[in-house]
């Protein structure tokens, strides 16, 4: 009888290898703990907490959230409670789980993006960080920089100068050119871009004839956004060269795969979480079989298989 | 502690009009409960709706037959309205279905012995949290205001035999015409000002903004169940929140830091 060999799910971002491509996204997952009685969290290949800036942010006036066919529409406007509070109230719960801690970070101004990675480098226990030029519900998440290759470039270099960690960048869909937005990224010294944040949208009460969301324009998410995110990590992985994490409405291991095949290295589980919250988990067990299916032993056999 | 769990259809029906009650066997969560907690439903296996569907818990009963080994039993009370509601009205008996719960933090009790009086104000479905409250009362005086658009709309009103019940329909097919905030307000006198009397609300937004109006004793102590919609139900998105008069963090989660607030602690905005 022929005795399978152990199946191997790690992937690398750079130099933080994972031990498998399965990610929880930022502003999806709280700071974890909000999952402890439903998952053990250890078995993610890396938790991103919701994002944080210097300062406090009080968020959006509610309504914040939508559902639409097949998808989520939100402006929660980047609540949290800023550096200071996070890293004493949040940080010591997070580093004591035994996975890779990416942190989500943003800021109003380069100076503030800066200030904010060289703070996080300071700290022990993270083993990423994720930069974040895409929050399409707030004019000061970053979108600025997000959306003109040039303006990305001049923010990735400056930040990649002051924090040794494995860094991130997180795009927005909402660009006419997604690919060159990842090439400025990668030219800044990004070790990996990961894709889709949200798709800016609206939906509108025809009763009240008013916005069904207090920010009147949101960010949308979900199984409804996947083929365009697809497309857009497929386009992405042949443009750069570091490695790209695909997001968007990723709710099973089959919609993994698919990432994956395009050209993903990793993937980010996001309104999947707040649905069933243990997606995650089950994605990761989906992959296995999925390998064991295909007679495969690495899952970075399967990045980029993708046949056209 | 919320889990989440798959439960199992034991009886589906429809009460009046468009109100039905759904019973399932699911002792993980039936026997955690307190009242005011809620769970998260999911509907639809599919992603159709996408999101799951905060409900009350209306009544929970725990071991209700020991020899079966550990049982319970959860009852919710709904109103088919949308698209989740409308797929909850075709749940057949025997039917999984997957549930979190219990969540939300529920309603802070009356001490005992009380010598104040507990009053109870709903509307709609917003008795089935107001009724699991009620069950738990064991002495003092009970007034329960119930309000409605129609008679239809009058729930829960047999589930008080210790309480003084008031009704009104805004049609007047039922009890006094008018809303329930001004059938309250008629009878506020009743109440002493100076006393501090336990009041509890849950209904529909205008009808607690308008109770938040006509309350003005600042020695009552008014809790309100608060109804939103929810992304997750368990405090990770912070798609649900409400404006509260706390200066570090002005909006707070209603799934996680509510369902239930103190009324004077809420600020109620539109």
């Amino acid at each position: 009888m022929k005795i399978a060999p152990p199946l191997d799910l790690s992937v690398c971002i750079g130099k933080l290898e994972l031990k498998n491509p399965v990610i929880a996204a930022s502003g999806t997952f709280g700071y974890g703990q909000e999952f402890e009685n439903f998952i053990d969290l250890s078995q993610l290949g890396a938790i991103i907490p919701k994002g944080i800036s210097l300062s406090p942010m009080q968020g959006n006036s509610p309504p914040r959230i939508f559902e639409t066919n097949g998808g989520i529409l939100n402006s929660i406007g980047l609540q949290n409670p800023g550096f200071q509070a996070f890293a004493k109230e949040k940080l010591p719960y997070l580093k004591k789980i035994k996975t890779n801690l990416i942190i989500n970070f943003f800021g109003k101004t380069q100076k503030e993006y800066v200030e904010l990675a060289r703070r996080l480098d300071s700290l022990d226990g993270i083993a990423g960080l994720e930069m974040n030029i895409s929050c399409p519900n707030v004019k000061q998440g970053g979108i600025v920089f997000g959306s003109d290759p040039r303006m990305t470039y001049l923010l990735v270099s400056s930040v990649r100068k002051s924090s040794e960690l494995p860094f991130i960048v997180k795009l927005s869909p909402n660009v006419t050119d997604i690919s060159a937005i990842a090439r400025s990224a990668e030219e800044g010294g990004a070790d990996a871009v990961s894709l889709v944040n949200t798709f800016r949208a609206i939906a509108i009460n025809i009763y009240s004839k008013k916005p069904e969301l207090g920010n009147i324009i949101g960010g949308l998410s979900g199984p409804a956004i996947k083929p365009i995110a697809l497309r857009m990590v497929w386009e992405v992985s042949q443009a750069v060269k570091i490695p790209v994490i695909g997001i968007g409405g990723i709710m099973k291991a089959e919609d993994a795969i698919e990432f994956i095949l395009a050209g993903a290295s990793a993937i980010q589980i996001g309104t999947g979480n707040l649905i069933n919250p243990n997606t995650g988990i089950e994605v990761i067990n989906g992959i296995k079989q999925y390998l064991l299916q295909n007679g495969m032993g690495r899952i970075r056999e399967l990045i980029g298989l993708f046949k056209v | 502690m919320a889990i989440q769990t798959n439960g199992i259809v034991l009886k589906n029906i429809k009460i009046k009009s468009i109100y039905f009650l759904l019973e399932i066997d699911c002792p993980s969560i039936a026997n955690e409960t307190k009242p005011g907690q809620f769970v998260m439903l999911r509907t639809s296996d599919d992603n159709h709706p996408l999101l799951r569907r905060p409900f009350s818990i209306y009544k929970s009963h725990s071991n209700l037959d020991p020899r079966k080994g550990k049982r319970g039993h959860l009852f919710i009370l709904y109103k088919k309205v949308g698209k989740g509601t409308q797929k909850m009205s075709t749940f057949k008996e025997g039917q999984k279905i997957n549930l979190i719960g219990p969540l939300g933090n529920g309603f802070i009790l009356p001490p005992l012995p009380s010598s104040t009086a507990t009053i109870l104000i709903g509307g709609g479905v917003g008795m089935a949290s107001l009724s699991a409250l009620g069950e738990t009362l064991g002495f003092g005086e009970l007034y329960v205001f119930i309000g409605g658009k129609t008679k239809d709309d009058i729930l829960c009103e047999d589930n008080f035999p210790k309480g003084k019940v008031f009704i009104a329909t805004e049609d007047g097919s039922r009890g006094k015409k008018g809303t329930v905030v001004d059938f309250f307000l008629s009878e506020i006198k009743r109440f002493d000002r100076d006393r501090p009397h336990h009041v509890y609300i849950c209904g529909p937004e205008g009808m607690v903004k308008s109770l938040a109006k006509v309350i003005k004793s600042k020695k009552w102590i008014v809790q309100v169940s608060l109804e939103a919609r929810m992304g997750c139900g368990f405090g990770a998105c912070w798609g649900c929140v409400v404006k509260t008069r706390n200066n570090e963090m002005a909006y707070r989660r209603v799934c996680k830091d509510g369902p239930v607030f103190p009324l004077s602690e809420i600020v109620l905005e539109r």
